[in-house]
């Protein structure tokens, strides 16, 4: 069915876990004016499954996640997200983005907001809940993530990694089925990565399927199903963990991981 | 003693450090005290106020009835009442949801005082040169109606809605009316019609501005196309034409019976014309929200109006309120204009009483436009200071 020529560590659509398909991106393509930011994209990831997109800075990674919840939109191929694909029709794009949570690197919490309401706000508005349950929902989401003692402070009394922690929390609220991560740690304090990726490893051990653009090379190791390295908007090379690590196929892996570890 | 040694070290190091401070300080003094003193010679001694307490209802509701004033006293305490409810809301909600005020009563009331003190002032003032006792009572049942409006606000805290659509829905549907009734619109005049005037184009000029801020960043060319029009054009013209046209021109366009009464009709223009202000303001605003948070707010799946209403809206607003506030003084201010289509506004009046038989070529003109100016900045400056407030408790700057 896929591209043939592709070499196999390059086929990014055999998927670990349970093998059942949430995310897939059949030969996308993605513009911003003559610069190709993503060239001829197929991927698969299923339930369940951790997937960590590296690459050097410019590379389209950051691109790629934000194509599966449209905060871009592609030009060419198919994007389906738990059966709902991507297009113009907004209550698709409405649908698919009530299903998938992002966390962004600069947090993006809302600052007029207590902690609380940020949280809150998306499930009453989009999902109706009523005041008292999201409350409830909230204060749990916030034990789960370490800090129901900032409930009722402005995200801008909190330090960065607590922000990002919120920022996690308000995302769970939606329930989502999947989570995207644009380079969660990459704005922090080295000291206040490991509380972020401490909560982030609890969610995947819980068996959320996510795809997690970092250099957080330990993250990776620790809990990816499978490592996929991109550059120039391409595919380069995907593999579980232990094999991408140890023994890279192309040059310019091997390049780029001699670079971070 | 220590004070005294204080005061004059203090005064040795800032003002007489060195030989050029020490001229510069006498230089300095000479100048502030010749003003002041003449200011005040001017207020106590050589200002002939008497045109003013002659004419103070003159100055304050224009031709109004006098038989129909009870009108008025009512409406003011209306709406004593009703911003009493509105603050009684406000403490309640903050009230539950524990934010404590730990000032005894004492201090409150001084806070009040400090913080409404210009206005204070003015009305003592006016009721001190008023000649009867009824302006008297209308104060202290203002200040009644205040009270007992704060205590039902507490009461019916939890339905804040409810009082605040009751308060918005009174002012247009029972008050105006009942105060046009005596005397049609355009006989209006005084503080009164300035007043009348500002409150009515700031609060319709604001929903409006929004809009068409909204409208000039929508993706639907035609809405965009309107907007941008609509404010580049109102923009480009002088109020003062706007004003003009009101009242002499529209007939032109359209047959006169349709029209409104020109007080109408002006309010209108004066709306239109911050509007267009108001607009490219709160644009500016929207500018200012970065683009993460509408991208934040939709990747949780809210919908482009609530990205609106709940994220970027209240951001950008309050990110603007010293401009908007700015643009809502020069509003207040600009209402003189409409001296131009001969409505007797609170300026108008100062300059006609001096054409009295009474007062006529005594030159009164700088005691009447003092009384005016003061009235004007009084409430320039209470606009200011409420506003400065506002974004302290919004904490501007600050989250």
């Amino acid at each position: 069915m896929t591209d043939t020529t592709a070499p196999e560590y390059a086929d990014a659509t055999r998927m670990g876990a349970t093998g059942e398909a949430i995310i897939e991106l059949e030969h996308v393509d993605k513009f911003f004016g003559d610069f190709q930011a993503l060239k001829d994209v197929t991927l698969k990831v299923a339930r369940q499954e951790v997937v960590v997109v590296c690459g050097p800075s410019g590379s389209g990674k950051s691109t790629l996640i934000r194509c599966i919840n449209r905060l871009e939109h592609h030009d060419r191929g198919l994007i389906v997200v738990d059966g709902v694909e991507l297009s113009e029709d907004i209550r698709n794009i409405q649908v698919v983005r009530r299903e998938t949570g992002m966390v962004f690197q600069s947090f993006n919490l809302f600052p007029h907001l207590k902690v609380i309401d940020n949280i809150t706000l998306a499930p009453r508005q989009v999902r109706r809940m009523s005041r008292k349950d999201a409350e409830a929902q909230a204060m749990e989401l916030l034990r789960r993530v370490q800090i129901p003692e900032q409930a009722e402070k402005f995200p801008g009394q909190l330090s960065g990694g607590q922000q990002q922690r919120v920022a996690i929390a308000r995302a769970l609220a939606m329930r989502p089925k999947v989570m995207l991560f644009d380079e969660p740690t990459s704005a922090l304090d080295p000291e206040m990565i490991g509380e972020v990726l401490d909560v982030m490893k609890e969610l995947a051990r819980e068996g959320m399927t996510m795809m997690v653009v970092t250099h957080e090379m330990g993250f990776a190791r620790e809990v990816a199903d499978r490592v996929m390295f991109m550059a120039d908007g391409e595919v380069v090379e995907v593999g579980d963990a232990a094999h991408f690590f140890t023994n890279p196929h192309e040059e310019r892996t091997k390049l780029f991981l001699s670079q971070i570890l | 003693m220590t004070d005294e040694r204080g005061a004059v070290a203090w005064m040795r190091r800032n003002l007489f450090a060195n030989r050029r401070d020490t001229v510069l300080t006498i230089i300095a003094g000479i100048v502030v005290g010749f003003v002041a003193y003449r200011a005040l010679r001017f207020v106590f001694v050589t200002g002939r106020w008497t045109i003013i307490r002659d004419n103070l209802s003159l100055f304050m509701v224009g031709r109004y009835p006098r038989d129909e004033l009870w009108r008025l006293a009512l409406a003011v305490m209306a709406i004593g009442f009703a911003g009493g409810a509105v603050a009684g809301v406000v403490a309640r909600r903050r009230a539950d949801a524990g934010q404590v005020d730990e000032r005894n009563a004492w201090e409150r009331g001084r806070d009040v005082v400090l913080r409404t003190w210009p206005v204070l002032v003015v009305v003592l003032l006016l009721l001190l040169l008023a000649n009867t006792i009824t302006p008297w009572l209308v104060a202290l049942g203002v200040l009644v109606a205040i009270v007992l409006g704060r205590l039902l606000g507490r009461a019916l805290g939890r339905r804040a809605g409810l009082v605040l659509v009751a308060v918005a829905a009174a002012v247009p549907v029972v008050l105006l009316p009942a105060l046009a009734a005596p005397l049609g619109w355009d006989e209006w005049g005084g503080l009164m019609l300035t007043m009348f005037i500002a409150v009515v184009a700031m609060v319709a000029c604001f929903p409006l501005g929004v809009l068409l801020a909204l409208g000039r960043r929508s993706s639907l060319p035609a809405l965009r196309a309107l907007s941008i029009s609509f404010v580049e054009f109102f923009r480009g013209v002088p109020l003062v034409v706007l004003v003009l046209m009101s009242t002499t021109a529209l007939g032109f366009f359209f047959p006169q019976d349709l029209l409104p009464g020109r007080i109408v009709r002006v309010t209108v223009a004066f709306t239109i014309f911050t509007a267009a202000y108001v607009a490219e303001i709160v644009r500016g605003g929207l500018q200012s929200v970065p683009r993460g948070q509408t991208e934040a707010a939709q990747a949780l799946g809210l919908g482009p109006w609530r990205v609106t209403t709940f994220i970027v809206l209240p951001q950008a607003l309050r990110n603007v309120i010293p401009a908007l506030v700015g643009q809502f003084i020069s509003l207040f201010k600009d209402t003189t204009l409409v001296f131009v289509i001969g409505i007797l506004d609170l300026l108008s009046v100062a300059e006609n009483v001096t054409t009295q038989p009474d007062f006529r070529g005594q030159a009164l003109l700088p005691e009447t436009f003092v009384f005016a100016a003061m009235l004007f900045w009084v409430g320039a400056y209470t606009m200011s200071r409420e506003s400065q407030r506002l974004e302290a408790r919004l904490g501007v700057g600050q989250r």
